[in-house]
């Protein structure tokens, strides 16, 4: 495994919508705010942006209607199937496909009314579709929304592994704290174990509500471009080392019919990432590890070889992923607080931190200044955060990853 | 196979449901089948059309015995499927079958998902569901000839460490 394209592309650009629960709008009203505002913030105008990539289930608007809408005109285009995780493997096809000549600078963009639409829990529109095909093994038995196709992997590490409740909530508070320092966080309110512990079960023994991330309205937008093309933008460059993604494990969606069951894709991608990057895990400053549940983040933590196999526990109470820690994880509270946008909302907090410029609530924010006063309603800027790593999703048998550089 | 209702879902059967047609077809004469493949002879859970481990596409359906132990579970406290509301808390359990367990990696087995039920096919209670208990298929017979593969404990010594949640 080589790459002689480490650092050779970037992230010039983010933007993204209100995260709200109700956004009263279509995907595409959406998707087009998204990513003008990822062009303004990158200083593109319209002709500049030559590619498109987006990730959909059915429940977003296609390039080729949103190119209307702020007079693109693509000379690559594709509309990707998937879920979490495609962010990161996007960025990656972005690079390949400007490195095929199919185009310069390419917007990628997810949007979603994951609230007021096609809910992401399963209600609603999905619950009452036809069951059919591999459903027939699952569905029939109430076994419908995401926690539930993650549920077994998650009870049978909490057996092998003596993981417990109130470790989970370890990161909830975390990532709730850090999201009191964003402005745009759809829950800002800093909650304790307690507050975790005492919300209703959703899936016992693996998941309390508070455990779960946030069905969210929003759409968000990364723009990628050469280097080269870079150097005159606005911004300081965000430099792409590595990604790999979508990376699986074995049996993929069947998955669970291999062993072992607890062990995630970060367990191969996570190698191959850091490869690609030329970095350690000692080099990286910020962490996005995907919050769909609290689960999902210790898992990653284990299986990407940020502690060893069973201690993820122990990590997630250690401090190092809280802002003031070694390494803070998800500073913009991620799904959990954010909101859920399938991962792309946790690419941009990341360039944001490695232009020294996340939107906290520093009176000077806006230029760059910031306090580091991490108590709530304050700072959520990581000091110097010169290396970030994003670890992305999609099922225990499906992750990307994306490793940048300022 | 017809659409059947069950639990207020649709089930929708195609005949030209290669992989779960015959599965349903033999649940509701009440056997559990898995796809044994023709050429290495290797028994596989999911019942995709290709042997995981030799390609062949060739494959027959093979009767299991239907008994095994809890390897996982989650107990749906919140479901999300309005029908199913009048069931919850109930079991859903990931079974391994005693068939083939560990083989041809020690990591693999033949695991089925369904509810855990009681004799009269209701859900077991939620503080009888631990992994490592054993279990029995049982067919639920809903209408039209549609029949559901369900599991329920038997008496049998635990396989492995007995584990489940504090309450």
């Amino acid at each position: 495994m080589e790459s002689n394209l480490r650092g050779k592309y970037c992230i010039v650009g983010v933007g993204e919508t209100e995260y709200s629960r109700g956004s009263g709008r279509t995907t595409r009203a959406m998707g087009a705010e998204a990513i003008r505002n990822a062009m303004n913030d990158a200083g593109l105008k319209p002709q500049d942006i030559d590619g498109m990539l987006s990730y959909h289930g059915g429940d977003s608007t296609p390039s080729t209607a949103i190119q209307y809408d702020l007079g693109l005109r693509p000379n690559f285009y594709m509309d990707c199937s998937g879920g979490g995780s495609s962010t990161e493997a996007l960025v990656g096809l972005a690079m390949g496909a400007i490195e095929a000549g199919m185009a310069d600078t390419i917007a990628i963009f997810r949007s979603m009314n994951g609230y007021s639409q096609i809910r992401i829990g399963g209600t609603g529109v999905r619950a009452a579709a036809p069951i059919g095909g591999p459903d027939l093994m699952k569905r029939p038995y109430g076994l419908i929304s995401a926690v539930q196709n993650f549920a077994f992997t998650f009870t049978r590490h909490m057996m092998e592994y003596g993981v417990t409740s109130e470790d989970l909530a370890h990161i909830k508070v975390a990532h709730s704290n850090h999201a009191s320092n964003n402005p745009k966080a759809l829950m800002k309110q800093r909650v304790t174990v307690d507050d975790v512990l005492s919300s209703r079960w959703i899936i016992r023994p693996c998941a309390h509500l508070l455990d779960c991330c946030l069905e969210t309205d929003n759409a968000t937008c990364v723009i990628v471009t050469s280097a080269e093309r870079a150097r005159d933008l606005k911004h300081k460059p965000v430099y792409i080392l590595g990604v790999q993604g979508r990376g699986t494990k074995p049996g993929g969606d069947f998955h669970y019919q291999h062993g072992p069951i607890t062990r995630v894709a970060g367990h191969y991608v996570g190698p191959r990432v850091f490869e690609l990057a030329g970095v350690t895990h000692d080099d990286v400053d910020v962490t996005g590890c995907y919050d769909a549940f609290t689960y999902t983040v210790l898992l990653q933590f284990e299986d990407y070889g940020w502690c060893e196999k069973g201690e993820g526990k122990d990590f997630v109470k250690s401090g190092v992923i809280n802002l003031g820690g070694k390494r803070p994880n998800n500073t913009s509270g991620g799904h959990l607080c954010e909101g859920y946008t399938h991962g792309m909302n946790m690419v941009i907090e990341n360039v944001r931190q490695l232009r020294g410029a996340v939107d906290d609530y520093c009176p000077q924010a806006a230029e760059g200044i910031h306090t580091y006063d991490y108590s709530e309603g304050h700072c959520r800027q990581v000091r110097d955060a010169e290396i970030s790593m994003n670890m992305g999703w999609g099922t225990p048998a499906v992750g990307s990853s994306l490793i940048m550089r300022r | 196979m017809p659409t059947y209702e069950y639990r207020g879902q649709l089930i929708n059967i195609s005949d030209a449901d290669s992989e779960y047609r015959g599965y349903f077809e033999a649940a509701s004469e009440h056997r559990l089948v898995v796809k044994k493949c023709s050429e290495c002879g290797l028994l596989r859970g999911e019942p995709g059309p290709g042997c995981p481990w030799c390609t062949s596409l060739q494959w027959e359906w093979q009767d299991v015995s239907g008994k095994g132990t809890i390897y996982s579970y989650q107990i749906v406290a919140h479901t999300v499927v309005p029908s199913f509301r009048d069931w919850a808390p109930f079991a859903i359990v990931l079974v391994e079958l005693d068939e083939q367990r560990g083989e041809p990696d020690p990591g693999d087995g033949l695991r089925f998902t369904a509810n855990l039920v009681d004799a009269d096919m209701n859900p077991e209670l939620e503080e009888n569901v631990a992994i490592g208990k054993r279990v029995d298929v049982v067919f639920y017979d809903g209408e039209d000839g549609f029949s559901l593969p369900q599991f329920r404990l038997i008496d049998e010594p635990p396989q492995g460490t007995v584990w489940t949640h504090q309450a």
